[in-house]
Protein backbone atom coordinates (compact mmCIF):
# COMPACT_ATOMS: atom_id res chain seq x y z
CA UNK A 1 0.00 0.00 0.00
CA UNK A 2 0.98 3.74 -0.36
CA UNK A 3 0.99 6.32 1.33
CA UNK A 4 -1.56 7.86 -0.66
CA UNK A 5 -3.65 5.17 -0.97
CA UNK A 6 -3.67 4.87 3.09
CA UNK A 7 -4.56 8.42 3.33
CA UNK A 8 -7.48 7.74 0.88
CA UNK A 9 -8.88 4.75 2.75
CA UNK A 10 -8.48 6.82 6.32
CA UNK A 11 -10.15 9.77 4.69
CA UNK A 12 -13.48 7.63 2.99
CA UNK A 13 -13.66 5.40 6.51
CA UNK A 14 -12.78 8.02 9.20
CA UNK A 15 -14.69 11.52 8.94
CA UNK A 16 -15.46 10.29 12.55
CA UNK A 17 -14.38 7.79 14.73
CA UNK A 18 -15.98 5.09 15.49
CA UNK A 19 -17.95 4.77 18.54
CA UNK A 20 -15.40 1.87 20.22
CA UNK A 21 -12.81 4.26 20.13
CA UNK A 22 -14.46 7.47 21.13
CA UNK A 23 -14.57 6.64 24.69
CA UNK A 24 -11.07 5.57 25.05
CA UNK A 25 -9.60 8.96 23.43
CA UNK A 26 -7.40 9.92 26.31
CA UNK A 27 -4.19 11.43 27.14
CA UNK A 28 -1.52 10.42 25.88
CA UNK A 29 0.29 9.35 29.28
CA UNK A 30 -3.42 7.43 30.30
CA UNK A 31 -3.33 5.82 27.01
CA UNK A 32 -0.23 4.50 27.94
CA UNK A 33 -0.98 3.10 31.10
CA UNK A 34 -4.10 1.33 30.27
CA UNK A 35 -2.20 0.06 27.00
CA UNK A 36 0.58 -2.02 29.13
CA UNK A 37 -2.06 -2.82 31.64
CA UNK A 38 -2.87 -6.47 30.01
CA UNK A 39 1.05 -7.64 29.41
CA UNK A 40 1.17 -6.45 32.92
CA UNK A 41 -2.19 -8.08 34.52
CA UNK A 42 -0.19 -11.15 32.74
CA UNK A 43 3.00 -10.90 34.04
CA UNK A 44 1.82 -10.15 37.54
CA UNK A 45 -0.39 -13.30 36.91
CA UNK A 46 2.03 -15.36 35.66
CA UNK A 47 5.37 -14.76 36.82
CA UNK A 48 5.27 -12.14 39.50
CA UNK A 49 2.44 -13.72 41.46
CA UNK A 50 3.87 -16.95 40.97
CA UNK A 51 7.64 -16.11 41.95
CA UNK A 52 6.46 -14.78 45.15
CA UNK A 53 4.54 -17.70 46.25
CA UNK A 54 7.80 -20.24 45.21
CA UNK A 55 9.77 -18.25 47.75
CA UNK A 56 7.27 -18.48 50.50
CA UNK A 57 6.79 -22.03 49.70
CA UNK A 58 10.46 -22.88 49.95
CA UNK A 59 10.44 -21.90 53.65
CA UNK A 60 7.36 -24.66 54.13
CA UNK A 61 6.58 -28.54 54.46
CA UNK A 62 3.80 -28.71 52.15
CA UNK A 63 3.00 -32.12 50.68
CA UNK A 64 0.56 -32.73 48.93
CA UNK A 65 -0.04 -35.95 49.62
CA UNK A 66 0.23 -35.89 53.45
CA UNK A 67 -3.32 -34.17 52.98
CA UNK A 68 -1.64 -32.46 55.95
CA UNK A 69 -1.89 -28.27 56.01
CA UNK A 70 1.07 -26.47 54.93
CA UNK A 71 3.43 -26.05 57.66
CA UNK A 72 6.53 -23.43 58.25
CA UNK A 73 9.82 -24.78 58.70
CA UNK A 74 12.06 -22.39 57.74
CA UNK A 75 15.20 -23.26 56.30
CA UNK A 76 15.03 -26.68 56.46
CA UNK A 77 14.09 -27.55 52.71
CA UNK A 78 16.99 -25.78 52.27
CA UNK A 79 19.18 -28.01 54.67
CA UNK A 80 17.49 -30.98 53.36
CA UNK A 81 18.59 -30.24 50.04
CA UNK A 82 22.67 -29.51 51.22
CA UNK A 83 22.76 -33.03 52.46
CA UNK A 84 20.47 -34.18 49.13
CA UNK A 85 22.73 -36.51 46.80
CA UNK A 86 20.32 -36.26 44.47
CA UNK A 87 20.36 -32.36 44.40
CA UNK A 88 24.13 -32.25 43.86
CA UNK A 89 24.26 -34.97 41.33
CA UNK A 90 21.27 -33.02 39.00
CA UNK A 91 22.66 -29.64 39.43
CA UNK A 92 26.22 -31.10 38.22
CA UNK A 93 24.61 -32.38 35.79
CA UNK A 94 23.11 -29.76 34.36
CA UNK A 95 26.09 -27.76 34.88
CA UNK A 96 27.76 -30.07 33.28
CA UNK A 97 25.29 -30.40 30.23
CA UNK A 98 25.29 -26.66 30.10
CA UNK A 99 29.39 -26.39 30.30
CA UNK A 100 29.74 -28.94 27.46
CA UNK A 101 26.97 -28.35 24.94
CA UNK A 102 27.16 -24.03 24.85
CA UNK A 103 31.07 -24.20 23.49
CA UNK A 104 29.71 -27.42 21.30
CA UNK A 105 26.66 -25.30 20.03
CA UNK A 106 29.23 -22.30 19.45
CA UNK A 107 31.25 -24.32 17.31
CA UNK A 108 29.23 -26.15 15.32
CA UNK A 109 26.66 -23.33 14.77
CA UNK A 110 29.89 -21.33 13.97
CA UNK A 111 30.97 -23.64 11.24
CA UNK A 112 27.40 -23.76 9.85
CA UNK A 113 27.10 -19.99 9.59
CA UNK A 114 30.27 -19.69 7.64
CA UNK A 115 28.86 -22.87 4.92
CA UNK A 116 25.53 -21.08 4.90
CA UNK A 117 26.90 -17.70 4.35
CA UNK A 118 28.78 -19.22 1.01
CA UNK A 119 27.58 -17.70 -2.22
CA UNK A 120 25.04 -20.06 -3.01
CA UNK A 121 23.04 -19.54 -6.06
CA UNK A 122 19.83 -20.93 -4.43
CA UNK A 123 19.39 -19.68 -0.57
CA UNK A 124 16.02 -21.63 0.16
CA UNK A 125 17.83 -24.86 1.08
CA UNK A 126 20.02 -23.48 2.94
CA UNK A 127 17.92 -22.06 4.86
CA UNK A 128 15.78 -24.43 5.35
CA UNK A 129 18.36 -26.64 6.90
CA UNK A 130 19.02 -24.38 9.37
CA UNK A 131 14.89 -23.42 10.07
CA UNK A 132 13.79 -26.97 10.80
CA UNK A 133 16.51 -28.26 13.21
CA UNK A 134 14.85 -25.18 15.00
CA UNK A 135 11.59 -25.63 14.29
CA UNK A 136 11.65 -29.09 15.63
CA UNK A 137 9.70 -29.94 18.91
CA UNK A 138 13.15 -30.57 21.90
CA UNK A 139 10.80 -33.44 22.85
CA UNK A 140 10.73 -34.86 18.85
CA UNK A 141 14.74 -34.52 19.08
CA UNK A 142 14.98 -36.31 21.87
CA UNK A 143 13.14 -38.93 20.20
CA UNK A 144 14.28 -38.84 17.13
CA UNK A 145 18.20 -39.46 18.46
CA UNK A 146 16.85 -41.93 21.15
CA UNK A 147 15.92 -44.52 17.61
CA UNK A 148 19.54 -43.21 16.43
CA UNK A 149 20.76 -44.30 19.40
CA UNK A 150 19.32 -47.49 19.44
CA UNK A 151 21.92 -50.03 20.32
CA UNK A 152 20.17 -52.93 17.79
CA UNK A 153 19.18 -50.91 15.13
CA UNK A 154 20.17 -47.17 15.32
CA UNK A 155 22.16 -45.93 12.29
CA UNK A 156 24.85 -44.55 14.64
CA UNK A 157 25.85 -47.94 15.56
CA UNK A 158 25.27 -49.21 12.14
CA UNK A 159 27.44 -47.01 10.98
CA UNK A 160 29.75 -47.51 13.59
CA UNK A 161 30.40 -51.42 12.83
CA UNK A 162 30.49 -50.48 9.14
CA UNK A 163 33.20 -47.97 9.88
CA UNK A 164 34.86 -51.08 11.63
CA UNK A 165 34.02 -50.44 15.10
CA UNK A 166 32.10 -52.10 17.89
CA UNK A 167 28.75 -50.85 18.54
CA UNK A 168 28.07 -49.29 21.65
CA UNK A 169 25.29 -49.92 23.83
CA UNK A 170 24.48 -46.04 24.41
CA UNK A 171 22.01 -46.00 27.34
CA UNK A 172 23.45 -48.66 29.69
CA UNK A 173 26.44 -46.60 30.67
CA UNK A 174 25.82 -43.55 32.43
CA UNK A 175 29.32 -41.73 30.21
CA UNK A 176 27.59 -42.94 26.64
CA UNK A 177 23.96 -42.05 27.67
CA UNK A 178 25.92 -38.67 28.72
CA UNK A 179 27.32 -38.38 25.38
CA UNK A 180 24.40 -39.00 23.50
CA UNK A 181 22.18 -36.57 25.15
CA UNK A 182 25.20 -33.62 24.83
CA UNK A 183 25.41 -34.87 21.28
CA UNK A 184 21.78 -34.06 20.64
CA UNK A 185 21.65 -31.10 22.23
CA UNK A 186 24.59 -29.88 20.58
CA UNK A 187 22.56 -30.92 16.82
CA UNK A 188 19.65 -29.88 18.54
CA UNK A 189 20.62 -25.97 19.45
CA UNK A 190 23.09 -25.37 17.19
CA UNK A 191 20.97 -24.26 14.36
CA UNK A 192 19.86 -21.42 16.13
CA UNK A 193 23.31 -20.15 16.87
CA UNK A 194 24.16 -20.65 13.05
CA UNK A 195 20.58 -18.25 12.44
CA UNK A 196 21.99 -15.75 14.87
CA UNK A 197 25.75 -15.78 13.60
CA UNK A 198 24.76 -15.78 9.79
CA UNK A 199 22.70 -12.66 10.35
CA UNK A 200 26.13 -11.16 11.76
CA UNK A 201 27.91 -12.18 8.80
CA UNK A 202 25.86 -10.65 6.44
CA UNK A 203 26.39 -7.39 8.06
CA UNK A 204 29.94 -7.36 7.91
CA UNK A 205 30.74 -4.67 5.28
CA UNK A 206 33.10 -6.37 2.03
CA UNK A 207 34.86 -3.59 1.66
CA UNK A 208 37.13 -4.87 5.00
CA UNK A 209 37.57 -8.05 3.07
CA UNK A 210 38.68 -6.16 0.23
CA UNK A 211 41.14 -4.20 1.97
CA UNK A 212 42.65 -6.78 3.79
CA UNK A 213 43.37 -8.75 0.81
CA UNK A 214 45.20 -5.17 -0.57
CA UNK A 215 47.13 -5.39 2.42
CA UNK A 216 47.78 -9.27 1.69
CA UNK A 217 46.65 -10.43 5.09
CA UNK A 218 45.41 -14.77 4.55
CA UNK A 219 42.29 -16.00 4.85
CA UNK A 220 42.56 -17.45 8.76
CA UNK A 221 44.00 -13.74 9.90
CA UNK A 222 41.12 -12.10 8.38
CA UNK A 223 39.01 -14.55 10.10
CA UNK A 224 40.76 -13.79 13.61
CA UNK A 225 41.15 -10.25 12.84
CA UNK A 226 37.80 -9.14 11.33
CA UNK A 227 35.35 -11.72 11.00
CA UNK A 228 35.37 -12.85 14.79
CA UNK A 229 35.74 -9.66 16.71
CA UNK A 230 32.75 -7.87 14.36
CA UNK A 231 30.78 -10.96 15.32
CA UNK A 232 31.06 -10.66 18.74
CA UNK A 233 27.90 -8.87 19.33
CA UNK A 234 25.74 -11.31 18.24
CA UNK A 235 27.89 -14.41 19.79
CA UNK A 236 27.62 -12.65 23.22
CA UNK A 237 23.46 -12.25 22.49
CA UNK A 238 23.69 -16.08 21.38
CA UNK A 239 25.34 -17.24 24.18
CA UNK A 240 23.42 -16.14 26.73
CA UNK A 241 20.03 -16.74 25.61
CA UNK A 242 21.99 -20.73 25.31
CA UNK A 243 23.33 -21.16 28.53
CA UNK A 244 19.81 -19.88 30.31
CA UNK A 245 18.22 -22.82 27.81
CA UNK A 246 20.79 -24.92 28.68
CA UNK A 247 20.09 -24.81 32.44
CA UNK A 248 16.69 -25.35 32.33
CA UNK A 249 17.35 -28.96 29.82
CA UNK A 250 14.37 -30.97 30.44
CA UNK A 251 12.80 -32.44 27.30
CA UNK A 252 15.71 -34.30 25.51
CA UNK A 253 16.97 -36.28 28.65
CA UNK A 254 13.92 -36.80 29.83
CA UNK A 255 12.64 -38.56 26.49
CA UNK A 256 16.02 -40.34 25.73
CA UNK A 257 16.82 -41.48 29.24
CA UNK A 258 14.50 -40.43 31.71
CA UNK A 259 16.99 -39.80 33.59
CA UNK A 260 19.22 -43.55 33.37
CA UNK A 261 20.88 -44.96 34.42
CA UNK A 262 19.74 -44.57 38.07
CA UNK A 263 19.54 -40.70 38.43
CA UNK A 264 23.15 -40.04 36.50
CA UNK A 265 21.66 -38.61 33.51
CA UNK A 266 18.98 -36.71 35.81
CA UNK A 267 18.77 -33.00 35.26
CA UNK A 268 17.92 -30.19 37.80
CA UNK A 269 14.55 -29.19 36.06
CA UNK A 270 13.94 -33.12 36.14
CA UNK A 271 14.12 -33.61 40.11
CA UNK A 272 12.20 -30.49 39.82
CA UNK A 273 9.12 -32.22 38.02
CA UNK A 274 10.02 -35.42 39.93
CA UNK A 275 9.06 -33.29 43.25
CA UNK A 276 6.42 -31.24 41.99
CA UNK A 277 4.23 -33.46 39.89
CA UNK A 278 5.40 -36.80 41.19
CA UNK A 279 6.08 -36.92 44.73
CA UNK A 280 3.68 -33.32 44.99
CA UNK A 281 6.38 -32.38 47.77
CA UNK A 282 5.99 -28.60 46.54
CA UNK A 283 7.48 -27.23 49.58
CA UNK A 284 10.82 -28.86 48.30
CA UNK A 285 10.54 -28.35 45.14
CA UNK A 286 10.07 -24.67 45.44
CA UNK A 287 13.47 -25.08 47.44
CA UNK A 288 14.65 -26.25 44.50
CA UNK A 289 13.52 -24.29 41.67
CA UNK A 290 14.66 -21.05 43.97
CA UNK A 291 18.49 -22.75 43.58
CA UNK A 292 17.64 -22.94 39.54
CA UNK A 293 16.00 -19.33 39.58
CA UNK A 294 19.25 -17.64 41.23
CA UNK A 295 21.31 -19.60 38.74
CA UNK A 296 19.47 -17.78 35.70
CA UNK A 297 19.33 -14.66 37.40
CA UNK A 298 23.13 -14.55 37.20
CA UNK A 299 23.03 -15.01 33.88
CA UNK A 300 20.64 -12.34 33.37
CA UNK A 301 22.09 -9.83 34.75
CA UNK A 302 25.25 -10.71 33.24
CA UNK A 303 23.37 -10.12 29.89
CA UNK A 304 21.72 -6.43 30.97
CA UNK A 305 25.02 -5.23 32.12
CA UNK A 306 26.46 -5.98 28.92
CA UNK A 307 23.55 -4.35 26.73
CA UNK A 308 23.57 -0.91 29.21
CA UNK A 309 26.64 -0.38 28.36
CA UNK A 310 26.18 -1.04 24.39
CA UNK A 311 23.83 1.68 24.66
CA UNK B 1 27.83 -17.29 -11.21
CA UNK B 2 29.67 -13.76 -11.97
CA UNK B 3 25.93 -12.83 -10.46
CA UNK B 4 26.74 -13.90 -6.78
CA UNK B 5 29.14 -11.94 -4.89
CA UNK B 6 31.17 -13.72 -2.81
CA UNK B 7 32.22 -12.36 1.03
CA UNK B 8 32.91 -13.28 4.01
CA UNK B 9 36.44 -15.29 5.19
CA UNK B 10 36.08 -18.68 3.24
CA UNK B 11 35.25 -16.96 0.29
CA UNK B 12 38.35 -17.06 -1.40
CA UNK B 13 38.12 -20.67 -1.02
CA UNK B 14 34.51 -20.99 -2.38
CA UNK B 15 35.30 -22.77 -5.36
CA UNK B 16 32.71 -25.44 -6.95
CA UNK B 17 33.72 -28.18 -4.53
CA UNK B 18 33.61 -26.15 -1.10
CA UNK B 19 30.45 -24.91 -2.05
CA UNK B 20 29.15 -28.58 -3.15
CA UNK B 21 30.96 -30.16 0.36
CA UNK B 22 29.13 -27.15 2.47
CA UNK B 23 25.72 -27.77 0.51
CA UNK B 24 25.68 -31.28 1.31
CA UNK B 25 27.26 -30.70 4.86
CA UNK B 26 24.32 -28.43 5.97
CA UNK B 27 21.49 -30.24 4.23
CA UNK B 28 22.34 -33.75 6.17
CA UNK B 29 22.68 -31.70 9.03
CA UNK B 30 19.39 -29.97 8.98
CA UNK B 31 17.26 -32.25 7.17
CA UNK B 32 18.39 -35.93 7.70
CA UNK B 33 17.42 -36.51 10.99
CA UNK B 34 13.92 -35.70 10.14
CA UNK B 35 14.32 -37.63 6.81
CA UNK B 36 15.31 -40.90 8.54
CA UNK B 37 11.71 -40.98 10.84
CA UNK B 38 10.18 -40.29 7.37
CA UNK B 39 12.07 -43.57 6.27
CA UNK B 40 11.48 -45.37 9.51
CA UNK B 41 7.81 -44.39 9.37
CA UNK B 42 7.46 -46.11 5.94
CA UNK B 43 8.75 -49.30 7.08
CA UNK B 44 7.06 -52.30 8.39
CA UNK B 45 7.91 -53.88 11.83
CA UNK B 46 9.62 -56.79 9.89
CA UNK B 47 11.64 -54.81 8.22
CA UNK B 48 12.69 -52.53 11.39
CA UNK B 49 14.21 -56.03 12.78
CA UNK B 50 16.13 -56.96 9.77
CA UNK B 51 20.06 -57.24 10.26
CA UNK B 52 21.71 -55.17 8.41
CA UNK B 53 19.51 -51.87 8.85
CA UNK B 54 17.68 -50.91 5.83
CA UNK B 55 18.22 -47.44 4.64
CA UNK B 56 15.49 -46.86 2.36
CA UNK B 57 12.36 -48.74 3.23
CA UNK B 58 11.74 -51.51 0.42
CA UNK B 59 8.34 -52.02 0.76
CA UNK B 60 7.01 -48.86 1.81
CA UNK B 61 3.67 -48.79 3.95
CA UNK B 62 1.39 -46.49 5.73
CA UNK B 63 -0.15 -49.39 7.75
CA UNK B 64 2.05 -47.16 10.59
CA UNK B 65 0.20 -43.80 9.96
CA UNK B 66 -2.74 -45.82 10.44
CA UNK B 67 -2.32 -47.53 13.28
CA UNK B 68 -1.11 -44.07 15.16
CA UNK B 69 -4.47 -42.80 14.74
CA UNK B 70 -6.01 -45.79 15.90
CA UNK B 71 -3.95 -46.53 18.67
CA UNK B 72 -3.99 -43.59 20.24
CA UNK B 73 -6.04 -40.54 19.66
CA UNK B 74 -3.80 -38.51 17.93
CA UNK B 75 -5.94 -36.16 16.07
CA UNK B 76 -7.22 -35.52 19.40
CA UNK B 77 -3.65 -34.41 20.18
CA UNK B 78 -3.21 -32.46 17.37
CA UNK B 79 -6.02 -30.45 18.19
CA UNK B 80 -5.06 -29.74 21.30
CA UNK B 81 -1.82 -28.65 20.30
CA UNK B 82 -3.65 -26.63 17.76
CA UNK B 83 -6.12 -25.15 19.64
CA UNK B 84 -3.41 -24.40 22.36
CA UNK B 85 -0.71 -22.83 19.83
CA UNK B 86 -3.20 -20.97 18.26
CA UNK B 87 -5.06 -18.80 21.04
CA UNK B 88 -2.07 -18.36 22.81
CA UNK B 89 -0.53 -16.54 19.76
CA UNK B 90 -3.43 -14.69 19.26
CA UNK B 91 -3.82 -13.34 23.05
CA UNK B 92 -0.12 -12.60 22.61
CA UNK B 93 -0.39 -10.77 19.44
CA UNK B 94 -3.16 -9.10 21.22
CA UNK B 95 -1.46 -7.88 24.12
CA UNK B 96 1.72 -7.42 22.72
CA UNK B 97 0.61 -4.76 20.00
CA UNK B 98 -0.91 -2.52 22.28
CA UNK B 99 1.86 -2.44 24.97
CA UNK B 100 4.46 -2.39 22.23
CA UNK B 101 2.27 0.90 20.64
CA UNK B 102 2.57 2.02 24.30
CA UNK B 103 6.74 1.74 24.36
CA UNK B 104 6.80 2.79 20.68
CA UNK B 105 4.94 6.13 20.30
CA UNK B 106 3.34 7.18 23.53
CA UNK B 107 5.56 9.30 26.08
CA UNK B 108 6.52 7.08 28.96
CA UNK B 109 8.04 8.36 31.83
CA UNK B 110 10.75 4.77 32.24
CA UNK B 111 10.47 3.58 29.03
CA UNK B 112 14.24 2.66 29.51
CA UNK B 113 13.10 0.65 32.74
CA UNK B 114 10.30 -1.32 31.20
CA UNK B 115 12.16 -1.88 28.18
CA UNK B 116 14.60 -3.57 30.28
CA UNK B 117 12.01 -5.34 32.40
CA UNK B 118 10.74 -7.00 29.59
CA UNK B 119 14.00 -7.87 28.38
CA UNK B 120 14.79 -9.50 31.92
CA UNK B 121 11.24 -11.35 31.38
CA UNK B 122 12.48 -12.92 27.81
CA UNK B 123 15.24 -15.05 29.77
CA UNK B 124 12.99 -15.98 32.29
CA UNK B 125 13.24 -19.72 33.56
CA UNK B 126 10.25 -21.38 32.87
CA UNK B 127 10.89 -24.56 35.02
CA UNK B 128 11.13 -22.52 38.19
CA UNK B 129 7.17 -21.33 37.71
CA UNK B 130 6.88 -24.76 37.23
CA UNK B 131 5.77 -25.73 41.16
CA UNK B 132 3.86 -22.47 42.28
CA UNK B 133 1.75 -22.35 38.88
CA UNK B 134 1.19 -26.22 39.44
CA UNK B 135 0.35 -25.16 42.83
CA UNK B 136 -2.27 -22.69 41.20
CA UNK B 137 -3.89 -24.29 38.61
CA UNK B 138 -4.62 -27.17 41.25
CA UNK B 139 -6.10 -24.58 43.57
CA UNK B 140 -8.49 -23.09 40.46
CA UNK B 141 -8.91 -26.41 39.42
CA UNK B 142 -7.64 -26.04 36.39
CA UNK B 143 -5.64 -28.89 35.64
CA UNK B 144 -6.45 -30.71 32.50
CA UNK B 145 -7.43 -28.01 31.02
CA UNK B 146 -6.91 -25.74 27.82
CA UNK B 147 -6.37 -22.41 29.55
CA UNK B 148 -3.60 -24.22 31.74
CA UNK B 149 -1.60 -23.84 29.04
CA UNK B 150 -2.46 -21.32 26.46
CA UNK B 151 -1.76 -18.55 29.87
CA UNK B 152 1.71 -19.30 30.67
CA UNK B 153 2.30 -19.92 26.85
CA UNK B 154 1.26 -16.31 25.85
CA UNK B 155 3.83 -15.06 28.87
CA UNK B 156 6.21 -17.27 27.28
CA UNK B 157 6.52 -15.39 24.09
CA UNK B 158 5.16 -12.02 24.89
CA UNK B 159 8.72 -10.00 25.81
CA UNK B 160 10.46 -11.66 22.62
CA UNK B 161 6.89 -9.92 20.57
CA UNK B 162 6.54 -7.04 22.25
CA UNK B 163 9.96 -6.30 21.43
CA UNK B 164 9.98 -7.05 18.38
CA UNK B 165 6.76 -5.05 17.57
CA UNK B 166 8.48 -2.39 19.16
CA UNK B 167 11.24 -1.75 16.67
CA UNK B 168 8.28 -2.52 14.15
CA UNK B 169 5.72 -0.17 14.74
CA UNK B 170 9.23 2.37 15.22
CA UNK B 171 9.88 1.73 11.54
CA UNK B 172 6.42 3.47 10.74
CA UNK B 173 6.14 7.05 9.64
CA UNK B 174 4.20 9.03 12.35
CA UNK B 175 2.85 11.30 9.82
CA UNK B 176 0.41 8.49 8.79
CA UNK B 177 -0.85 8.48 11.97
CA UNK B 178 -1.08 11.88 12.53
CA UNK B 179 -3.07 12.26 8.96
CA UNK B 180 -5.71 9.74 10.02
CA UNK B 181 -5.98 11.58 13.33
CA UNK B 182 -6.24 14.94 11.94
CA UNK B 183 -9.28 13.00 9.85
CA UNK B 184 -10.97 12.34 13.20
CA UNK B 185 -9.52 9.01 14.18
CA UNK B 186 -9.01 8.44 17.59
CA UNK B 187 -4.90 7.64 18.59
CA UNK B 188 -6.47 3.96 19.44
CA UNK B 189 -8.33 3.83 15.66
CA UNK B 190 -4.84 5.21 14.37
CA UNK B 191 -3.30 2.11 16.08
CA UNK B 192 -5.62 -0.89 14.10
CA UNK B 193 -6.31 0.94 11.19
CA UNK B 194 -3.35 2.47 10.31
CA UNK B 195 -0.36 1.09 12.28
CA UNK B 196 -1.24 -2.49 12.99
CA UNK B 197 -2.00 -3.06 8.85
CA UNK B 198 1.12 -1.40 8.09
CA UNK B 199 3.63 -3.64 10.00
CA UNK B 200 1.46 -7.02 9.24
CA UNK B 201 4.57 -8.60 8.07
CA UNK B 202 6.34 -8.00 11.16
CA UNK B 203 2.78 -8.99 13.51
CA UNK B 204 2.44 -12.04 11.65
CA UNK B 205 6.83 -13.13 11.80
CA UNK B 206 5.86 -12.67 15.96
CA UNK B 207 2.77 -14.54 15.38
CA UNK B 208 4.82 -17.11 13.54
CA UNK B 209 7.46 -17.74 16.46
CA UNK B 210 4.82 -17.56 19.20
CA UNK B 211 3.04 -20.58 17.66
CA UNK B 212 6.10 -22.39 16.87
CA UNK B 213 6.90 -21.91 21.17
CA UNK B 214 3.10 -22.99 22.21
CA UNK B 215 4.10 -25.81 19.65
CA UNK B 216 6.84 -27.12 21.21
CA UNK B 217 6.64 -26.79 24.87
CA UNK B 218 6.68 -29.99 26.72
CA UNK B 219 7.61 -29.36 30.25
CA UNK B 220 4.20 -27.56 31.37
CA UNK B 221 2.19 -29.76 29.24
CA UNK B 222 3.66 -32.84 30.55
CA UNK B 223 3.17 -31.40 34.23
CA UNK B 224 -0.34 -29.79 33.91
CA UNK B 225 -2.80 -32.17 31.66
CA UNK B 226 -2.33 -35.88 32.50
CA UNK B 227 -5.60 -36.33 31.01
CA UNK B 228 -4.99 -38.57 27.59
CA UNK B 229 -8.09 -36.25 26.08
CA UNK B 230 -5.95 -33.03 26.70
CA UNK B 231 -2.51 -33.82 25.80
CA UNK B 232 -0.85 -31.73 23.18
CA UNK B 233 1.29 -33.59 20.75
CA UNK B 234 4.62 -33.41 22.19
CA UNK B 235 2.95 -35.27 25.61
CA UNK B 236 0.80 -37.72 23.83
CA UNK B 237 3.42 -39.39 21.88
CA UNK B 238 4.96 -40.95 25.11
CA UNK B 239 1.65 -42.85 25.31
CA UNK B 240 3.11 -45.10 22.15
CA UNK B 241 5.58 -46.69 24.48
CA UNK B 242 4.09 -49.45 26.32
CA UNK B 243 5.90 -51.00 29.61
CA UNK B 244 8.46 -53.05 27.51
CA UNK B 245 7.37 -52.37 23.99
CA UNK B 246 8.64 -49.26 21.69
CA UNK B 247 6.42 -49.60 18.70
CA UNK B 248 9.22 -47.40 16.47
CA UNK B 249 7.58 -47.13 13.52
CA UNK B 250 4.24 -45.90 14.90
CA UNK B 251 5.87 -43.72 16.78
CA UNK B 252 8.23 -42.50 13.76
CA UNK B 253 4.35 -41.64 12.04
CA UNK B 254 3.29 -40.04 14.93
CA UNK B 255 6.27 -37.92 15.10
CA UNK B 256 5.83 -37.35 11.31
CA UNK B 257 2.63 -35.66 11.61
CA UNK B 258 3.80 -33.69 14.52
CA UNK B 259 6.22 -32.54 12.67
CA UNK B 260 4.53 -31.75 8.81
CA UNK B 261 2.51 -28.89 10.39
CA UNK B 262 5.44 -26.90 11.37
CA UNK B 263 7.47 -27.38 8.41
CA UNK B 264 4.92 -26.41 6.43
CA UNK B 265 4.68 -22.86 8.30
CA UNK B 266 8.48 -22.94 7.83
CA UNK B 267 8.97 -23.64 3.89
CA UNK B 268 5.94 -20.77 3.15
CA UNK B 269 7.72 -18.06 5.59
CA UNK B 270 11.07 -18.97 5.84
CA UNK B 271 12.30 -16.02 4.86
CA UNK B 272 10.24 -13.95 8.03
CA UNK B 273 10.81 -16.48 10.47
CA UNK B 274 14.39 -15.82 9.90
CA UNK B 275 14.44 -12.18 9.96
CA UNK B 276 12.30 -12.55 12.67
CA UNK B 277 14.06 -15.05 14.94
CA UNK B 278 17.48 -12.69 14.37
CA UNK B 279 15.88 -9.50 15.38
CA UNK B 280 16.41 -9.56 18.52
CA UNK B 281 17.54 -12.51 20.56
CA UNK B 282 15.02 -15.29 20.94
CA UNK B 283 14.88 -19.05 22.72
CA UNK B 284 16.31 -20.95 21.04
Amino acid sequence: MTTTSILKATDAQEQRPAAWTRWLDLGDRPLALLLLAPATVLLALIIVYPVCRLAYTSFFNLSLTSGMPAEFVGLDNYRLMFDDPVFWETTWNTVLITLITVPGALVVGLALALMANLPFRTQWPVRLSLLIPWALPLSFAGLIFAWFFHSEYGIVNDVLIRLGFEGIIWFNSPGWAFAAICLTIIWKTSSFMALIILAGLQTIPRSLYEAADVDGAGRLRQFFEITLPLLKPSIVVALIFRTITALQTFDIPYMMTGGGPGTSTSTLAMYIHQNTVSFLDLGYGSALAVVMFALSMCVTTVYLRMIRTKE
Amino acid sequence: MSAVTASGPLSMLSGKPLRGFAAAALLINGLFPALWILFTSLKTEGELTAKPITWLPHAPTLQNYMQAFSDQPLHIFLLNSFVVALLSTMLTLLVSVLAAYALARLDLRYRGLILSAIIAVSTFPLVTLLVPLFEIMRALNLLNTWIALILPYTVLSLPVCTLMLVSFFEGIPRDLENAAMIDGCTRLGALFKVVVPLSAPGVFTAGILAFVNAWDEFLLALSFNSNPLLRTLPVGIQLYQGEFAFPWPVISAALVVGIVPVAILIVIFQERVVSGLTAGGIKG
